[in-house]
């Protein structure tokens, strides 16, 4: 589903990733570990598009994101879902706003965007809370609703940036149950995470990172 | 995906109505400013041709030349293409015309005699040469002998010619400045616009919207913007035109040599009110063109 070969990037002097090779299969769970800096997210950014590598060939779904043109990015994201640590809600949309904002982009119509915005907020617990807006959410909450954002077009990647960097223990162990659980129905699913509690706790692939070096978990 | 389009532009029209009133306003004020100045323009313009039509030249024989030799002249004149109408004006008729006028003067033209006024040529041009240029050529032309003296009054028809091009210049590049102004104050609102709607295009450029989908509720609110901007402006300057017809109906009268003060026909009003909305479409997707740009 993911391969990268010899990826480099840099930005200015500074090198964020050196000579990454990478094979993430299909349905795979994978953590993404390391120290801050050591490139956890520039990786996901490359990935879903937001860099470009300095050298290097990147395929995502057997697209190559390397040297794919800005015009064809829209359509490299409506297969991947993106979860950011700061949730990146739009504060005046209701939460079923939120998530159905993935599928308005493809024109789905209002009434599909609504019924497919509550089984997915029903996935992830917010059954009842889809008039809500975000900010009268908890964070576990608000995170889940990034999730169901992320899920609600079927994506065949999930890539969560720091998921639970923002949360207390038992709201980052909600949210990574359900993360699994998406996983399970055959998502691929990258978290970058330093959180070696949660690692333990749900042991999966884990890629390490080291001053922008895969050290480990190839 | 148009239900998309349409609920998102009205949905921002409500919630950023004092930013869209402002950008609606700065339009209106634009298309006010050059609908006035237009005005002018073709009011001026229809007074300068009123001149124009109007244009004759007076060629004031030479004392010494006789009666015959007046009429082969006007003869010659009558037969040439630019000319419309010659009339002949004797020293008598001349005395007897300024006598009608201004009968005070009866007794001063009896002591010096009805020769002091000189005996003319009244000629009036066609419509195709009676301009500026075509009047110079024209006096340069029949100058000389038999005529003492050639008087066209037009030399400040001509300088008012050269002063309506200079205004008209400075018009062009006073609306480009004012057009330029709105442009960047339509898209420095509609910047504040995109700056509240910030997370929403960030989102929407992460879960995979194209530009056209993220663009198009703003340029659609800039239509709107334009729409009911360019009216405004448009309702101001009919408003303007008929406050100074009805005001100032007299004086400008005199003042515009009997041309009526002009209101921009259909043409222009439709060309303004399509420039307006360019304004406002050009200065939303401006906006949020630089916004997306540095989304993720």
């Amino acid at each position: 589903m993911i391969r990268l070969y010899h990826i480099d990037k840099r930005y200015g002097d500074h090198q964020a990733l050196k000579d990454v090779n990478l094979h993430v299969a299909k349905g795979e769970f994978v953590y993404v570990t390391g120290p801050s800096g050591a490139g956890k997210s520039t990786l996901l950014s490359l990935l879903y598009g937001a860099l470009k590598p300095t050298a290097g060939k990147l395929l995502v779904g057997g697209v190559d994101a390397s040297t794919m043109p800005k015009s064809r990015l829209p359509f490299l994201r409506r297969n991947i879902g993106v979860v950011f640590q700061d949730f990146k809600l739009i504060p005046n949309r209701s939460v079923a706003d939120n998530v159905g904002l993935a599928l308005e982009v493809l024109g789905t119509p209002r009434a599909e965007i609504d019924r497919r915005a509550r089984a997915v907020l029903n996935v992830v617990g917010l059954s009842g809370k889809e008039e809500r807006m975000p900010q009268d959410l908890s964070g576990g909450e608000q995170q889940r609703v990034a999730v169901a954002r992320a899920i609600v077009n079927d994506p065949a990647v999930l890539l969560a940036d720091e998921p639970t960097g923002n949360l207390d223990g038992a709201m980052a162990i909600e949210v990574m149950e359900i993360l699994l659980s998406i996983n399970l129905r055959g998502t691929t699913i990258l978290v970058a995470t330093h959180d070696g509690g949660l690692m333990k706790r749900f042991p999966q692939r884990t890629l390490r990172f080291e001053a922008g070096r895969l050290v480990g978990g190839q | 995906m148009i239900q998309h389009i349409l609920r998102r532009a009205l949905r921002s029209l409500q919630e950023n109505l004092s930013l869209n009133l402002v950008a609606t306003g700065v339009i209106g004020a634009t298309v006010l400013l050059s609908g006035v100045y237009l005005s002018a323009i073709q009011t001026l313009d229809r007074v300068v041709e009123s001149w124009d039509r109007d244009a004759h030249v007076s060629a004031y024989f030479q004392p010494d030349i006789g009666v015959e030799f007046r009429f082969a002249t006007k003869d010659q004149i009558s037969a040439r293409q630019e000319v419309a109408e010659v009339s002949y004006v004797s020293e008598q008729d001349a005395a007897d015309y300024l006598t009608e006028r201004v009968p005070e003067v009866d007794t001063i033209l009896d002591e010096l005699g009805p020769e002091v006024l000189p005996a003319s040529l009244e000629i009036t041009l066609v419509p195709s040469h009676a301009t500026p240029a075509g009047i110079q050529a024209f006096v340069d032309s029949v100058s000389g002998t038999p005529f003492e003296h050639i008087d066209y009054g037009q030399e400040w028809v001509q300088r008012f010619h050269t002063f309506l091009t200079l205004l008209r210049g400075l018009g062009l590049a006073l609306g480009l400045l004012i057009s330029l102004a709105a442009i960047f104050l339509v898209g420095n609102t509609m910047h504040l616009v995109a700056y509240a709607r910030r997370a929403e295009l960030e989102t929407m450029k992460l879960v995979g919207a194209t530009w056209g989908f993220a663009a198009l509720p703003f340029a659609l609110e800039g239509c709107v913007q334009g729409l009911v901007g360019g009216s405004l402006g448009l309702l101001g300057v009919f408003a303007l035109h008929q406050v100074l017809v009805a005001k100032l109906e007299d004086a400008l009268a005199l003042a515009l040599a009997g041309a009526e003060l002009s209101f921009l026909g259909a043409g222009w009003g439709l060309a303004l009110l399509g420039a307006s909305v360019l304004l406002g479409v050009c200065g939303c997707l401006w906006s949020v063109t630089r916004f997306w740009r540095k989304a993720l």
